[in-house]
């Protein structure tokens, strides 16, 4: 890969000017830099390139002195995101530090934080599913939350568009509830998984268990290779298989001409011309100096992810904007939203014994939203509605461990797969509420003398309605595909556990009820755009990341236009 | 002592520029004998002795290496020194004396000095009364979580040792790095025995 241009001190004015590379970021700089604009990423943590800086991708177990696990004293610094259960020693290096975010937990919330070039595109679960219309509708027809001022159809070519280019796996379906993308070949289900498709979808009329949809390549696109099946991908894939910025989308940038990015940059705050009425840069303290060094541009993408990039814009005041960039509607932090995590069934399946299968495929299946789809699927308990992820193995060794037995004959058994496992878990739409708020803590500072947050969040009445039917509804798939020894669960987790944060910065249609009009832009200060998660009106139920690629890859395209029409 | 093991520990311990005060007192007094040939970071000799027999009586050796062939007892010696936060080291030291004590009561003999037969008797009375690990998903225990007891925990540990070990990975289970595909469904016959990774 060509090396990337770091000499931000040549220039201090841009053409345009992204904040964060994570999914977002990247895809706004590649728009904006194939649009022909000279494009800043300014980046808080240190530069990833592509394989180069991806040590631990080839690390067998035995590699590592404690096998993958990291030690007491390498875990001291990530007490926070090792709550999610997904830290180790391969990894480590590709997740925040707990004194770079620092935060208070009003009530319980998770914050998973990646804090370098890629951000959590390296880290991400790469589930990718198109909303529906009714994702786009629903706030309009039950009264949570504000109208989404765009459509399914607004955001349709869009998907396709970044769809094309990141490379999405999956099977075609034809549902209204979860449009089709355009895809790479499906990956496989296993004996097991085909066994209980077969059998939910005879017992549950309208419920249709598929191949999980996800960004990996399951044919060569672009220069990048296949998956090879390995499922090492949270240490960085060395065939580019899966969706990154690294490897996808600031490459490209990059090919441009057109990029610079900046590590250990971290946007501070968006300075504002009254005059003019615009934004016209972005305030930085480099992470490594403090340095405050202030870079200049005609337009600036907020992707710095949900949390930080409304932290920016709170942090971002003005005797015109007193309580942060944009914040006339008061809606600036608020209406917080996450996916509900770990609620499902897991049980052991009877059968195929004499079957196995080869390869680690980063993938498991999804049953699509079957609630509250029509009048005849309606509850009476919940508005919105779930789908599962899941997926069926058989057990390994590790199982060894609840087997009351132990010597020769308990070491050798220990060689043969165990039982057919097969689990479902839920993700439930969470709404937005107006009291689930971030808010700048200035009495609490970082180590760069930054506002710190208080995130005040939590699942109500309705997420735990959800929760309540998802299990139940787990159990009785379970049941009726014939597992047994199903065990049913609700790990109750707060917020922030399905690292799907959304809102804080919504789209709407009205400027005294939202922060973003239909095109990303903030409503008063029109040259800014926020395309993360944060700019989401409601969550859906199904994983955000590609509709954040298809957000910012329209608002990006939008700007060009603008600018070629010199609105902006 | 054994004279064998007697000169492998004076040969280990000469290099050592400190020797802390159990092994001095151990050197000096001739305790009886260990059966280590190596050093351990976290445990006592004698602690390390009770893990050598546990790890043994859990995965012997058969026509496969058993787990002090690939030395499971030093792994987690260096789990419990690097792994293991302060408070959890302390609980292991405890349990260790708890367990040791149990098996004296029963015996009269720590557990290293059991024959075969009474470390199993003992074994599987723990088998019966200790917890079970509750299923996982994502890496993550679901549902209710009893406290899992010492045994369980320590047997977890061994077969966490043992499998990913080296030899066994690459040597004994099915080892394939770089898959390439997917298939879904495959004969186990036409596999063998469970893929390593």
């Amino acid at each position: 890969m060509a090396n990337f241009n770091i000499d931000a001190k040549r220039d201090m004015t841009y053409d345009a000017i992204v904040i964060g590379s994570g999914i977002s970021g990247g895809w706004a700089a590649k728009e904006l830099c194939e649009g022909g604009l000279k494009t800043l990423v300014l980046e808080r943590g240190r530069l990833v390139e592509h394989v180069k800086d991806y040590p631990t991708m080839n690390n067998d177990p035995w590699d590592l002195e404690l096998r993958g696990a990291a030690s007491a004293a390498e875990m001291e610094d990530y007490q926070v995101v090792s709550r999610s259960g997904f830290v180790g020693a391969n990894n480590r290096h590709f997740y925040g530090k707990d004194d770079e975010n620092p935060y208070t937990e009003v009530k319980p919330f998770l914050w998973i934080r990646a804090n370098q070039m890629g951000g959590r595109s390296l880290l991400w679960g790469k589930q990718t599913y198109r909303w529906c219309e009714q994702d786009f509708t629903a706030n309009s027809e039950d009264g949570h939350g504000v109208d989404w001022p765009i459509r399914y159809a607004d955001l349709e070519p869009w998907y396709t568009h970044v769809e094309k280019f990141a490379g999405i796996s999956g099977q075609a379906l034809g549902l209204p509830q979860l449009p089709d993308s355009h895809f790479l070949p499906p990956m496989e289900m296993n004996c097991v998984e085909k066994e209980v498709k077969k059998r939910i979808e005879a017992e549950f009329p309208g419920r249709v268990m598929t191949i999980g949809r996800v960004a990996h390549l399951t044919e060569p696109l672009n220069g990048r290779g296949k998956c090879q099946f390995r499922n090492r991908c949270d240490r960085g894939c060395p065939y580019g298989a899966y969706f990154s910025s690294n490897a996808v989308t600031l490459p490209a940038a990059n090919a441009t001409g057109n990029l610079t990015i900046r590590p250990f940059s971290i946007a501070n705050e968006i300075i504002y011309d009254a005059a003019s009425g615009k934004a016209t840069g972005v305030r930085v303290i480099d992470a490594e100096t403090k340095e405050v060094i202030e870079y200049y541009a005609r337009i600036i993408f907020c992707n710095a992810s949900t949390i930080n990039t409304t932290q920016i814009l709170l942090n971002s005041t003005s005797d015109r904007f007193p309580n942060g960039l944009g914040n006339d509607s008061g809606e600036l932090g608020h209406n917080l939203m996450d996916h509900t995590y770990r609620v499902g069934a897991t049980g052991k399946f009877d059968g195929f014994a004499d079957q196995y299968y080869s390869g680690r495929r980063p993938n498991g299946i999804y049953i699509p939203r079957y609630v509250n789809l029509d009048e005849q699927s309606r509850s009476d308990e919940f508005v919105r509605g779930f789908g599962f992820q899941g997926g069926a193995g058989r057990a390994s060794w590790g199982a060894g461990a609840n087997q009351e037995a132990f010597g020769a004959d308990f070491k050798d058994g220990l060689m043969q797969p165990g039982p057919w496992e097969f689990f479902i878990t839920g993700f439930a739409e969470c709404l937005p509420y107006h009291e689930n708020q971030v808010s700048l803590d200035r009495d609490q500072l970082d180590k760069w003398g930054r506002p710190t947050l208080k995130i005040d969040c939590e699942f109500k009445a309705n997420e735990k309605a959800i929760n309540r039917r998802i299990r139940q509804d787990a159990q009785e798939m379970l049941e009726r595909a014939g597992l047994e020894e199903i065990i049913s669960f609700d790990n109750e987790h707060e917020p922030g556990y399905g690292i799907h944060e959304m809102g804080t910065a919504r789209m709407g249609r009205d400027p005294e009820t939202s922060v973003l009009n239909g095109t990303n832009q903030v409503h008063a200060v029109p040259n800014v755009f926020v395309t993360d998660g944060a700019c989401m009106t409601s969550s859906s139920c199904v994983n955000p990341s590609l509709t954040y690629m298809a957000i910012t890859a329209r608002a990006a395209n939008h700007a060009l236009e603008e600018l070629q029409k010199n609105n902006l | 002592m054994e004279r064998r093991t007697a000169l492998k520990r004076t040969a280990l311990l000469a290099g050592a520029s400190t020797l802390g005060p159990s092994l001095l007192s151990l050197l000096q007094s001739c305790q009886p004998a260990s059966r280590l040939d190596w050093t351990p970071e976290f445990l006592s000799l004698e602690q390390a002795d009770f893990f050598a027999a546990f790890v043994d009586t859990i995965l012997p050796k058969t026509e496969t290496p058993g787990a002090l062939d690939v030395k499971v007892d030093l792994f987690m010696d260096l789990v419990f020194a690097r792994l293991y936060n302060a408070a959890g080291q302390e609980q292991l030291l405890a349990d260790i004396k708890a367990f040791d004590e149990r098996c004296t009561d029963q015996f009269g003999q720590t557990f290293a000095n059991l024959d075969g037969g009474q470390r199993t008797e003992f074994l599987q009375a723990e088998e019966t009364t200790n917890a079970k690990y509750a299923p996982q998903v994502w890496g993550t225990a679901v549902g209710e979580q009893e406290p899992i007891g010492f045994y369980r925990s320590m047997k977890s540990l061994v077969i966490w040792g043992y499998f990913s070990s080296q030899e066994i990975g690459q040597n004994v289970l099915n080892y394939d790095p770089v898959p390439g595909d997917y298939r879904g469904c495959v004969p186990l016959a036409e596999i063998g025995r469970s893929w390593s990774l």
